[in-house]
């Protein structure tokens, strides 16, 4: 014990008291996203000015009428009664940026009694619009509220209705905002590798390089003592790093649901724990593959050639979460290392609905891939071949 | 007397990649780098191992301080097998080498305090070796300078210093002189005559005659792995000869020269 102590301890100073590699992995992570976040969010917020609230209601019924009337400003809501005939103009109107949004209550919304024909409720907003988006999000939070409130009168079924959304086609340009949310969990697995690529390597292949690991091997330390000392250290320091990542997430997240329209507090305490736990068990993986390929490497040269490779898997990996809308369902991908953990963030940030369960999948197996990882480091600690290649 | 290193009949193969093989101009897959080879080491003496560059000096001194083990013989030091009690080994010897660089980062006071702990030295015999060494070896106005900023010889002395913090009884240092500057090339071999005379067992390994004829009581000739000869200098070599032309009728039987 005292030994990974020593050891430890040796690597920390190394690292806390070198002022360069303190501003690059412990500040400069947090502080990127933050910047990077509050550039994004300031230059779309340019375009999102509510003024009023134009919304068309076909068969508008007096419940829902009292629900929206209770929350909404009369002065900047302006609520239309259309009919039938006009929905095709006013959706016109939305998709010209004129109009915000359209409500239709099917016929006879109002008198069904429960039965397999249930009336349906359709909204139809510009998602390329932010004022329409904002609208749109804040009547479908009503809708959601109201059919609650009619399920009561409802027996074994919890829907009064179907609810549906359409929408304008989504331009390109207007999916920037959507894109920065799912930059996010990229973004932090960067950061988290670079933090830890710019101490690993020194502490186990400059080892070898300068020749001092032999001085190392030839003191009465167990070998892995040696090996956990040093995992333990570089962990340590790059969990440092992550909640470095972890802080400039929560200061950048009201930046960036901006976007969507979405206020921070959505997001509850769990959340954040949630999302800490990923970057934790994350921050083992990584520094178990940066130390093996440093182990591995002959010098610090061929150490930083090989973890470059691995980095730019890593980015590749990680731009997955780009091309997907919210997270992947598949359960067993979430136990692929570092994809599990770019999805389960995209499922935290997400709301998905099965996000404890990908969060357990990808701590257990992180935490399994982090032991194996520490049993190869011991073992090639011990290996004369690796130590002393020539 | 006992011996403190006993080597017995070690032998050491590597595999060899295929760049390794060009370099080697191999055409074998495997290199035998030590060949049976056997000698020991006693108290109050330096045993020097002299051979060409890849003969097998530093496989041979790796193998006594148990960073590789022999493929097959037995090494003991100080009685402990290095085959089954590394530990124990590991405890009784400090292992130089004149390719090892400390950590720039660092300061010799710091990586000395280091080591110590590594090795399990008490604290208070720790600092009363650490200011003598440092005295001894003009350190001490250095101790806190980064070794990055040290100047070359001064970084050479903090080594020497910090592979003996635990005050071993047996010291191998391979290739003692190389790459040192006269001046500390002269502090290091007067500090190992020193040592012997404290009575530690010493073992250094090199290619320059002219050390060996200064330092070494005993010397043997490594060539190819094989240890060609072994004996104290005097019995190798006649009164009307010298060390340098007795190693090279050896080298030509050896068929290193044509
Ligand atoms: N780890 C290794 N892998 C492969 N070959 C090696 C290794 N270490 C040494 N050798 C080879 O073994 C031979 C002896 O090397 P070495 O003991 O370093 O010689 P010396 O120290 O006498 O110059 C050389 O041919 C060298 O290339
Ligand atoms: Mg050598």
């Amino acid at each position: 014990m005292k030994n990974i102590w020593t050891i430890f301890k040796k690597e920390w100073d190394r690292v806390i008291h070198d002022r360069r590699l303190v501003i690059s992995v412990m500040l400069l992570p947090g502080l990127m996203i933050f910047l990077i976040y509050t550039f994004m969010g300031t230059a779309i917020e340019n375009f999102t000015t509510v003024e009023t609230a134009n919304i068309a209601i076909l068969n508008d019924t007096a419940g829902f009428k009292a629900l929206y009337e209770a929350s909404e400003d009369p002065l900047v809501t302006d609520i239309e009664s259309i009919t039938a005939e006009e929905v095709v103009t006013y959706q016109e109107k939305v998709d010209n940026e004129e109009w915000h949004l359209i409500i239709v209550f099917s016929a006879g919304f109002e008198t069904y009694a429960g039965g397999v024909d249930k009336p349906g409720v359709t909204l139809y907003y510009n998602p390329n619009n932010p004022d329409s988006s904002s609208v749109f999000g804040r009547f479908q939070g009503y809708l959601i509220t109201y059919q609650n409130s009619l399920a009561f009168e409802l027996y074994g079924d919890t829907r009064y209705f179907i609810l549906e959304t359409s929408n304008t086609a989504i331009d390109p340009n207007q999916m920037m905002g959507l894109i920065f949310s799912s930059l996010l969990p990229m973004l932090t697995i960067m950061f988290l590798f670079s933090g830890a690529m710019s101490i690993g390597p020194e502490s186990i292949a400059g080892e070898k390089e300068r020749g001092t690991i032999a001085t190392l091997l030839v003191t009465p330390v167990k070998r892995s003592q040696i090996a956990i000392g040093k995992v333990l250290s570089l962990s340590v320091l790059s969990l440092l790093s992550s909640l470095s990542s972890f802080i400039g997430i929560i200061v950048s997240l009201p930046k960036m649901l901006a976007y969507e329209n979405l206020d921070a507090s959505i997001y509850a305490l769990g959340d954040y724990a949630m999302l800490l736990l990923v970057l934790f068990s994350t921050v083992f993986v990584i520094v178990g593959v940066i130390s093996i390929l440093s182990a591995y490497a002959k010098n610090l040269k061929e150490a930083g050639t090989l973890i470059t490779m691995i980095y730019l898997v890593v980015i590749i990996v990680s731009i997955s979460s780009f091309f997907s809308q919210g997270a992947q369902q598949n359960p067993l991908l979430y136990l692929i290392p570092i994809y599990s953990s770019v999805q389960t963030m995209t499922a935290i940030l997400s709301f998905d609905e099965s996000v404890l369960t990908f969060l357990m999948l990808t701590f257990a197996s992180n935490l399994l891939y982090t032991a194996i990882f520490i049993f190869i480091l011991n073992r090639m600690f011990d290996s004369e071949r690796i130590m002393f290649a020539k | 007397m006992e011996a403190a290193i006993q080597v017995t009949k070690i032998s050491k193969t590597f595999t060899l990649s295929r760049k390794q093989q060009k370099i080697e101009q191999s055409k074998t897959k495997t290199k035998v780098a030590v060949n049976d080879l056997s000698f020991e080491a006693y108290p109050h003496e330096i045993y020097g191992l002299l051979g060409p560059n890849g003969a097998g000096k530093t496989t041979t001194l790796r193998c006594i301080s148990t960073l590789i083990k022999p493929d097959m013989g037995d090494i003991l030091v100080q009685g402990k097998s290095v085959m089954k009690e590394a530990g124990d080994v590991r405890n009784a010897i400090g292992f130089l080498t004149s390719d090892m660089k400390l950590e720039d980062f660092f300061t010799p006071n710091y990586l000395f305090d280091y080591f110590s702990k590594l090795h399990g030295v008490p604290e208070d015999l720790a600092a009363k070796r650490k200011a003598a060494l440092f005295h001894k070896f003009g350190i001490d106005r250095f101790a806190e300078v980064k070794v990055g900023e040290l100047s070359s010889g001064m970084r050479q002395k903090a080594q020497l210093a910090i592979s003996l913090v635990h005050d071993p009884d047996v010291i191998i240092f391979d290739e003692p002189t190389n790459g040192l500057d006269v001046l500390t090339a002269k502090v290091v071999t007067d500090y190992l005559i020193e040592l012997k005379n404290e009575g530690k067992a010493i073992v250094v390994s090199t290619h320059i005659f002219s050390l060996v004829e200064k330092i070494c009581d005993r010397v043997g000739i490594i060539l190819n792995g094989k240890l060609k000869a072994t004996g104290l200098l005097q019995d190798l070599v006649a009164p009307e000869d010298t060390l340098e032309d007795y190693f090279f009728r050896l080298a030509q039987e050896e068929g290193d020269i044509q």
